[in-house]
């Protein structure tokens, strides 16, 4: 308990000489070159997008929207592997509270699970997960929207930006974001908030949360020959 | 043993049981609550094996708390009565069920419900219902009585008029009854 010692470099690093988590901080550092990823809430709907990075022709690009249940959708940035063991987490989580109440889970107890879920790799000596996630859903309480950081740090809120230049991309929602924005005004505003952060016209994957369903929508293939 | 009935009305639900406990041919106790209530817009009436109404109503309780407390407005009455047919289910499922029937009533935003819950897990939704040996003789009364524009003041005439009837012809019932009214003070505040 009160050993001394200033050197750090035997021991596993939960701590750095500055007293923060250095793993946390390495895995906010990864999701910072991750893919710009926007979520926009009104009190009507909200929607998440997110930047799909071209890979080559012959390569379909990784899905980066996310059905979590009927009523709610996610999607991250950071490494995609991870991102996908979180949506699972989430989609887990939605049907495990089907089966013990049956009804559709509210967006706050989402958010609460997976803040834990990513909580608990912060206190073992195991790698912290490299994804920041954006959730959107529709429940009692109406239209919700919350993002969810790798130290299990989550916030309530009407806008949200992460992943590489966010906040160019925060910048720019928080300049033109009004509550009483059409769909395609907030969707049209998320892609210029990418493209601003990006610095050039981005790929972009969407979905829409309104007031009972969640829907991705259709992506317009231009960035490949569909090789099937 | 014991008559327990539970009726859906227009601004409330009401339960409404009997008083005894029987030990076999014996009358174990002569005044024994039979309706327990959760908070303030959810009750459930007990027919069956008391410690194991007990211990469910108590698991439902924490889980209740512990719900509103997380995701900030509580369980609605069909989730609490799914809750507690899970806790029966699992009983059922272990070779050692919780020998019980639950009457499962309350208010909600979505209005007033009365649910049936047994120990095979499933929970039915009624616009009344009775439980307990003195049953067949409450739903003679419920049947007659009971129809759908009624108020709670009503309604527990009724449930007092069918408990009272089982409580003549039932041997497993008597000594007296227990009444229970919740009102839909959310409906009320919006109208």
């Amino acid at each position: 308990m009160s050993e001394s010692s200033p050197n750090f470099s035997n021991r596993f690093p939960f701590y750095g000489p500055q007293g923060r988590l250095v793993l946390v901080d390495s895995a906010l550092e990864a999701v910072s070159r991750g893919s710009t990823t926007i979520g926009i809430k009104t009190p009507k709907f909200a929607i998440i997008s997110s930047q799909i990075k071209p890979t080559h022709p012959l390569i379909e690009p990784s899905e980066k929207i996310f059905s979590i249940d009927f009523h709610a959708g996610a999607t991250g940035s950071g490494y995609i592997g991870d991102i996908l063991q979180l949506i699972d987490a989430l989609r887990l989580e939605a049907q495990r509270h089907r089966l013990t109440y049956e009804t559709s889970i509210d967006i706050d107890s989402l958010a609460k699970h997976l803040s834990t879920f990513l909580h608990n790799y912060t206190t073992y000596a195991v790698r912290p997960q490299a994804a920041s996630m954006i959730l959107a859903g529709a429940d009692q309480t109406g239209i919700q929207l919350y993002q969810v950081d790798p130290s299990g740090t989550f916030f309530r809120g009407s806008g949200f930006a992460i992943g590489q230049s966010s906040e160019i991309a925060l910048d720019v929602m928080t300049k033109e974001y009004r509550t009483d924005m059409t769909q395609e005004e907030a969707i049209e505003l998320g892609e210029k908030a990418i493209e601003k952060a990006l610095g050039e016209k981005p790929i972009v994957e969407t979905g829409v949360v309104t007031q009972n369903s969640f829907r991705k929508l259709p992506l317009e293939k231009t960035w490949s020959i569909t090789p099937y | 043993m014991t008559t327990i009935v539970g009726i859906k009305t227009n601004d409330g639900v009401v339960l409404g049981s009997d008083k005894r406990a029987s030990k076999g041919f014996f009358i174990g106790s002569k005044i024994v609550q039979k309706i327990a209530r959760i908070d303030d817009t959810i009750a459930v009436a007990i027919a069956g094996q008391l410690s194991d109404a007990e211990y469910i109503i108590k698991v439902a309780k924490a889980e209740r708390r512990l719900v509103e407390l997380r995701r900030g407005f509580a369980l609605t009455v069909r989730e609490s009565a799914r809750l507690i047919a899970n806790i029966a289910y699992s009983g059922l499922r272990n070779y050692q069920p919780y020998y019980v029937e639950l009457l499962v009533a309350g208010v909600d935003h979505e209005g007033s419900h009365v649910y049936a819950a047994d120990m095979s897990g499933a929970i039915t939704e009624e616009d009344f219902a009775s439980s307990g040996s003195g049953s067949p003789i409450a739903y003679g009364v419920l049947e007659s009585l009971y129809n759908k524009e009624i108020t709670n003041q009503q309604a527990k005439e009724i449930a007092s008029r069918a408990v009272a009837a089982a409580m003549e012809r039932d041997p497993g019932s008597g000594n007296g009854i227990d009444l229970l009214a919740i009102p839909n003070m959310i409906q009320e505040v919006r109208a």
